[in-house]
């Protein structure tokens, strides 16, 4: 141990330190260095570290009590911020009445329903499902606070304690409320420290997420604890919301943003340890505020300052010590009735897939003003943007439906084989680098999966997250990987096979024949050795390896096939825009939202991925339908389907874990003809369901209660204490 | 995508800020002009001053300035009076409508005759009827993380059209607006433009800030198949194939050349008079800090001639920090620290007024005496929010290249948008949206007048505002040149907010702008690569 640490982490931090004296060395400003300003960016370091401390510190509680790590801590600060705003700004309430019925009533109420409504359905939940449906609360939180408050006027929200007067620091001044608020986060890290180590509801709160039944037993009372820990989460979440809004303004997606620092604040105390959070947020907000103040990046790194945070999360996640094994799960994992699609069922879906792209996009089939053959280009580019989007989604089967490795940056992989074609193809549009792209994202995808190898589940879902927001922060604003857009088109009309895909109809069928292609490979490859073996590391990878699976390995090739094919699919999304803005292109929550819709769709199901184009399908509905008037309340409907549907869905999944394509799936099966078996098992769960007639029990008459208690006691399995209505008056 | 709000206001401001005002010339004293069309009630001295002030300043010293295609449009027009702006382009018919009264629809030299009772009126092309024009304003509204964002542009069109058909429509139609929202969203954006080119017979109002392809705008065909483009009216363009567009006409004139391929040195202009005023009047040896909003490369190349622009006429900048929407108030304290080592007396920001109240309030919060320096923003201060915030951005400047809102009584134009628009303090992009309306209008006026109102396509459209040499909203703007892409308004004026108000700083006299020659500086760098970090 060196300094505490074990000697590979010891060295990783050593290297990490070196690189950092290097980037300062070389990114200078310049600007002189004196006591004051060192003074007065070391305070300004830790005031913006104890803000996101409390952010960390919710989260911490949150996941230490309830083991859901809640993605949606971010969006409860902001519903709050606007909240409070409203009522302090807009209504005149007084700053502490405001602050006290938003953050000591609503953000509590709002924590018990989440956990009654949703969470608790989530406890035996796949890791996928439950960060899933967080990601879907925060989306849904944020559009909320979209529809209700307008975002086209800035807001403000003052500072609780004002900042105009403070403790004199020579030409410099400490005002009140940055005191104030760095010892009460101080104050709020040690005291839920206290409530979690030496309180007995603390106690509790960790018992209940360690074994649920065997808390109970022991007098906790399993829904009052994780109730009460969501009510202290969605609490530290609204202050930390209402103290950083006034730095930052009202702004929904900025606010909502901070969350990733605190998750980098969060990992730095290893998602348990609120002392080390605490150090990590303030670790984080020193660094930020001296690189701002002494170091110059330039244009390519302009955001070099911002990557800070999503850094020290890929660092620290990567360098965490392993996750445990989640065998306490596994029973809910298993699929041991998986019944895998035949080659020749592949080959039909796929052709069924073209045949009904073709009646899309050439118009065959007349549906009234239902029917998409006779949309227009509008309506024609959105959904080659959404399939596109399918494609990309596509990627995601293998690699979080089988081998259950969460990836958050399916976007990053797909901008990478972007930027690999435009260098590749430059201004030709030579469609067959495409391969190539495919061939070269590749090794980006294996290198992902080295220090994913060591990870699972929610440190894997967060080294990606990183990874994805590090990559939209460094490499895609460089001006060498996509260079500022002069004029016309970047990505120029592909051109294959002789032909120049620049009609957007035609386009669209290539895109849904890759499309085909890519389904057809992935119900191939699941019936290959390498689908099996994801499927088995995913049940368990202690069995898989026990059983002789290379899982380092296989973890490798699922992640490599995974990026080939998302940067494949990245060359047509870049097509179909003809122009990718460098920055706004690859922002986190557009892949969150593909990731979202292929797991509401159902991620294990490669079809799952076509569930993208009904986004455009339905703005397309509803622009037919407004051409059409007089149908305002089917405009409002779709409109409201498709600002909350996505959402909606993912929410489905607490309900529905396996996907909404799955169980569509389900219920068509038994139709066709050679699916014995999907009949033979409707049939079995249905008798399963049915009360059995007498007759089929070879009985006359149906037992009297006397009957049913003496061959309940032959059988010794009479209950303590019988019905005082009987045993068979439910029955009759 | 980064779809926040910060970052998108932002970028159009700055848009706006650096198309406005290139140019310049006057060789008199103030050089300040009164580019009003004036109100019907204002009287006939108005014109003649502004005739005056204007006439002799456009004449001798835009030949140093500016190119000789610049010179000859504006010496020309701004002979007679500012109507006839559009004289150099336009045919004598067209001049006389314009000379008559810019405000008035359809003029032409036998006013008695009414042309639309003359003609069976037809459908010529796409998006045109017997009896309608339909337009179609794409605005950046409905995205759900920041709904509304252009709503003005919206609102102003509207108000533009209603006042049009209130006074007897246009080319003896009605005027229909379609709207589309490009939801800050560039597959939308490519949308509104298919769109237009299905349904609309042009594209009027245009505020979308992701217009990166405009392959479709540029190609769409006309109603006899030929790919002519959809005319394409806009406020803001902020990426350079929007700019460089050869069916779009911004109001809110691009900064820069074109054609441009995307990297390495473009010429650009800047404005830089209001810097001067505040050289002449307040402190000649002005250095410090201006804040460069770095989100987009697009805000970077427009915040950087700027920079340079000012360094150009003797202002040393102590920094040029980068600043995002991420950006917390607490850190522009690095940025008072800056101030405090060089002894700053000048703090401007290139970015929007929530960032300039964040530098405020953090100068109040670290101690800083504010009365040290001066503060100055641009257009995207001029709004209610900014006042909103109180004694804090008390005495910062703010400069814009229009008469502002609340001296409409000086000009027709200002009186008849604060009229139809129906708010004491509109959205700068109701602004902008109105001025395209009308660019619109005078342009097919000239058409109706020179072919009738049956001679009205996109292609007479597009003829018509690419003979366009200057136009200044019949007054209310600073004129422009519209011979090339790469020529903004040479005119400001300056404002200071003042208890809670902004109050006229130069010119003094109301309805004026100030049109010096030396207002322009025009520079040619590699902008993205200027910015330090």
């Amino acid at each position: 141990m060196i300094l505490g640490l074990r000697p590979p982490v010891a060295l990783a931090a050593l290297l990490a330190a070196v690189a950092a004296v290097i980037i300062a060395v070389f990114n200078w400003k310049g600007a002189p260095v004196t006591s004051e300003t060192f003074l007065v960016t070391t305070y300004i370091g830790l005031f913006l570290g104890a803000l996101w401390a409390m952010y960390a510190t919710g989260l911490v509680v949150v996941y230490t009590t309830t083991g859901v790590f809640n993605f949606a801590q971010g969006a409860i600060g902001v519903f709050a911020a606007f909240l409070y705003w409203e009522l302090h700004v807009n209504r005149g309430w007084h700053s502490i009445l405001a602050l006290f019925v938003v953050v000591g009533m609503f953000a509590p109420a709002l924590g018990v329903m989440l956990d009654i409504v949703i969470m608790r359905r989530l406890r035996t939940a796949s890791l996928v499902v439950q960060l899933m449906v967080t990601v879907a609360i925060m989306v849904l939180l944020l559009s909320v606070v979209g529809d209700i408050w307008e975002a086209d006027t800035p807001r403000r929200v003052p500072y609780l304690f004002g900042i105009e007067n403070g403790i004199d620091l020579g030409p410099s001044q400490l005002p009140w409320h940055r005191l104030i608020v760095f010892l009460a986060a101080i104050a709020i890290a040690v005291a839920m420290r206290f409530l979690l180590r030496r309180t007995r509801i603390g106690t509790a709160m960790r018992a209940v997420v360690d074994n649920r039944e065997l808390a109970a037993l022991n007098g906790a009372r399993p829904n009052v604890v994780s109730s009460t820990s969501w009510a202290l989460g969605s609490m530290l979440g609204a202050l930390g919301g209402i103290l950083i809004a006034p730095e930052l303004g009202l702004d929904p997606a900025t606010l909502n943003n901070v969350v990733i620092i605190a998750f980098a604040a969060a990992a730095f105390g290893a998602l348990r340890n609120l002392p080390m959070a605490v150090v990590g947020a303030m670790l984080i907000g020193l660094l930020r505020a001296h690189t701002g103040a002494w170091l110059d990046f330039g244009p390519d790194y302009r955001f070099a300052h911002l990557s800070i945070a999503p850094l020290i999360l890929l660092f620290v996640v990567v360098a965490l010590p392993q996750a445990r094994l989640e065998v306490g799960r596994l029973a809910h994992h298993l699929r041991r009735h998986e019944r895998f699609t035949k080659w020749w069922e592949g080959l039909i879906g796929c052709g069924v897939i073209i045949l009904l792209a073709v009646a899309f996009s050439g118009g065959w089939l007349d549906f009234g003003i239902w029917d998409p053959g006779a949309w227009g280009s509008r309506e024609l580019n959105s959904a080659n943007e959404a399939m596109a989007f399918a494609l990309i989604g596509l990627s995601l089967v293998p690699l979080i439906g089988w081998a259950g490795q969460i990836n958050f940056a399916p976007l990053a992989f797909a901008g990478f084989g972007a930027f690999v074609y435009l260098k590749l193809a430059g201004d030709t549009g030579n469609g067959y680098w495409i391969l190539l792209v495919g061939l070269l994202c590749a090794p980006l995808g294996a290198l992902v999966a080295l220090p994913a190898a060591r990870l699972r589940g929610l440190y894997l879902a967060l080294m990606t997250m990183a990874f994805a927001q590090a990559m939209s922060l460094i490499f895609f604003p460089h001006s060498w990987v996509l260079p500022t857009i002069g004029v016309g088109r970047q990505f120029p009309h592909i051109e294959l096979l002789g032909a120049t895909f620049d009609d957007r109809r035609g386009f669209f069928l290539l895109m849904v024949c890759i499309f085909a292609i890519f389904v057809f490979g992935l119900v191939l490859l699941r019936r290959s050795r390498y689908g099996r073996r994801w499927m088995a590391i995913n049940d368990s990878q202690a069995a898989a390896a026990t059983l002789g699976i290379p899982v380092v390995w296989t973890k490798v090739v699922v992640y490599a096939v995974s990026a080939a094919m998302a940067g494949i699919a990245g060359v047509f999304w870049a097509t179909v825009s003809g122009n990718v803005d460098s920055v706004q292109g690859f922002d986190l929550l557009i892949g969150f939202n593909i990731v979202l819709l292929v797991a509401a769709a159902g991620v294990s199901i490669p079809v799952a991925g076509i569930f993208l184009i009904f986004i455009p399908l339905f703005t397309g509905l509803g622009h037919r339908l407004e051409d059409a008037g007089n149908v305002d309340f089917l405009v409002t409907l779709l409109d409201i389907l498709t600002t909350y549907g996505p959402g909606m869905l993912v929410l489905g999944m607490v309900f529905n874990p396996r996907g909404a394509i799955f169980e569509m799936g389900r219920g068509f099966s038994p139709i066709l003809p050679w699916r014995s078996d999907a009949r033979a098992e409707i049939a079995a769960e249905n008798a399963q369901k049915r009360e059995p007639e007498i007759g089929e029990l070879g009985l006359e008459r149906p037992f009297t209660p006397e009957e049913v208690i003496a061959i309940d006691r032959r059988l010794g399995i009479l209950d303590d204490v019988v019905p005082k209505e009987g045993y068979g008056a439910s029955r009759s | 995508m980064k779809h926040f709000r910060w970052i998108l206001g932002l970028l159009a401001a700055l848009t706006l800020v650096a198309a406005a005002c290139g140019g310049g010339n006057d060789d008199d004293d103030s050089g300040s002009a009164t580019p009003a069309a004036a109100p019907t009630e204002a009287p006939d001295d108005m014109d003649d001053s502004m005739d005056d002030s204007m006439d002799d300043g456009m004449d001798d010293s835009m030949d140093d300035s500016m190119d000789d295609s610049m010179d000859d449009s504006m010496d020309d027009s701004m002979d007679d009076s500012m109507d006839d702006s559009m004289d150099d382009g336009m045919d004598d018919s067209m001049d006389d409508s314009m000379d008559d009264d810019a405000a008035e629809p359809v003029a032409t030299e036998e006013p008695e005759v009414d042309p639309c009772e003359a003609v069976d009126l037809e459908s010529t092309d796409t998006g045109i009827t017997s009896d309608t024009i339909t337009v179609l304003v794409m605005a950046d509204v409905g995205s759900p993380l920041a709904p509304g964002l252009f709503q003005g542009s919206i609102d102003g069109i509207k108000a533009w059209a209603d006042h049009v058909n209130s006074e007897g429509g246009l080319a003896c139609r009605q005027v229909e607006v379609l709207e589309h929202d490009s939801a800050i969203n560039p597959t939308e954006t490519t949308n509104g433009f298919l769109v237009a080119c299905e349904n609309a017979f042009a594209l009027v109002g245009t505020t979308a800030l992701f217009a990166l392809d405009t392959t479709d705008l540029q190609t769409c065909p006309d109603a006899h198949g030929n790919d002519i483009g959809v005319p394409d009216f806009a406020y803001i363009t902020t990426e350079p194939p929007h700019q460089c567009s050869v069916v779009t006409f911004a109001t809110s004139r691009p900064n820069s050349e074109c054609p441009y391929a995307g990297s390495g040195a473009r010429t650009t202009q800047s404005q830089v008079g209001h810097v001067q005023w505040l050289q002449e009047n307040i402190e000649p040896d002005l250095n410090g800090v201006y804040l460069v909003p770095s989100d987009l490369p697009s805000t970077i190349a427009t915040s950087m001639p700027q920079v340079r622009s000012f360094q150009e006429i003797g202002v040393v900048i102590d920094g040029e920090p980068g600043i995002s929407g991420f950006t917390t108030q607490s850190e522009y304290g690095a940025f008072i620290q800056i101030m405090r080592d060089n002894d700053s007396n000048f703090a401007y920001s290139g970015s929007d007024d929530q960032s300039m109240i964040k530098w405020r309030s953090e100068a109040e919060a670290q101690g800083f005496n504010a009365d040290d320096a001066i503060w100055m923003c641009q257009l995207a201060c001029y709004t209610p929010s900014f006042l909103e915030a109180g004694d804090v951005i008390e005495g910062t400047y703010t400069w814009i290249w229009f008469l502002p809102f609340h001296e409409a009584e000086h000009n027709q134009e200002l009186a008849d948008f604060m009229e139809a628009i129906d708010n004491p303090f509109p959205a700068a992009w109701a602004a902008g949206s109105w001025a395209d309306g009308v660019l619109f209008e005078q342009v097919v006026n000239g058409i109706v007048a020179e072919a009738g109102p049956n001679g009205l396509t996109r292609q007479a459209v597009l003829d018509g505002a690419r003979s366009l040499t200057s136009f200044d909203v019949n007054g209310w703007w600073s004129p422009a040149d519209y011979s090339t892409t790469q020529n903004i308004m040479p005119c400001f004026m300056l404002m200071q907010v003042q208890n809670n108000e902004f109050v006229r700083v130069h010119p003094e006299a109301p309805g004026e702008l100030d049109c010096n020659a030396d207002n322009v500086v025009e520079l040619s760098r590699d902008w993205a690569a200027e910015f330090g970090g």
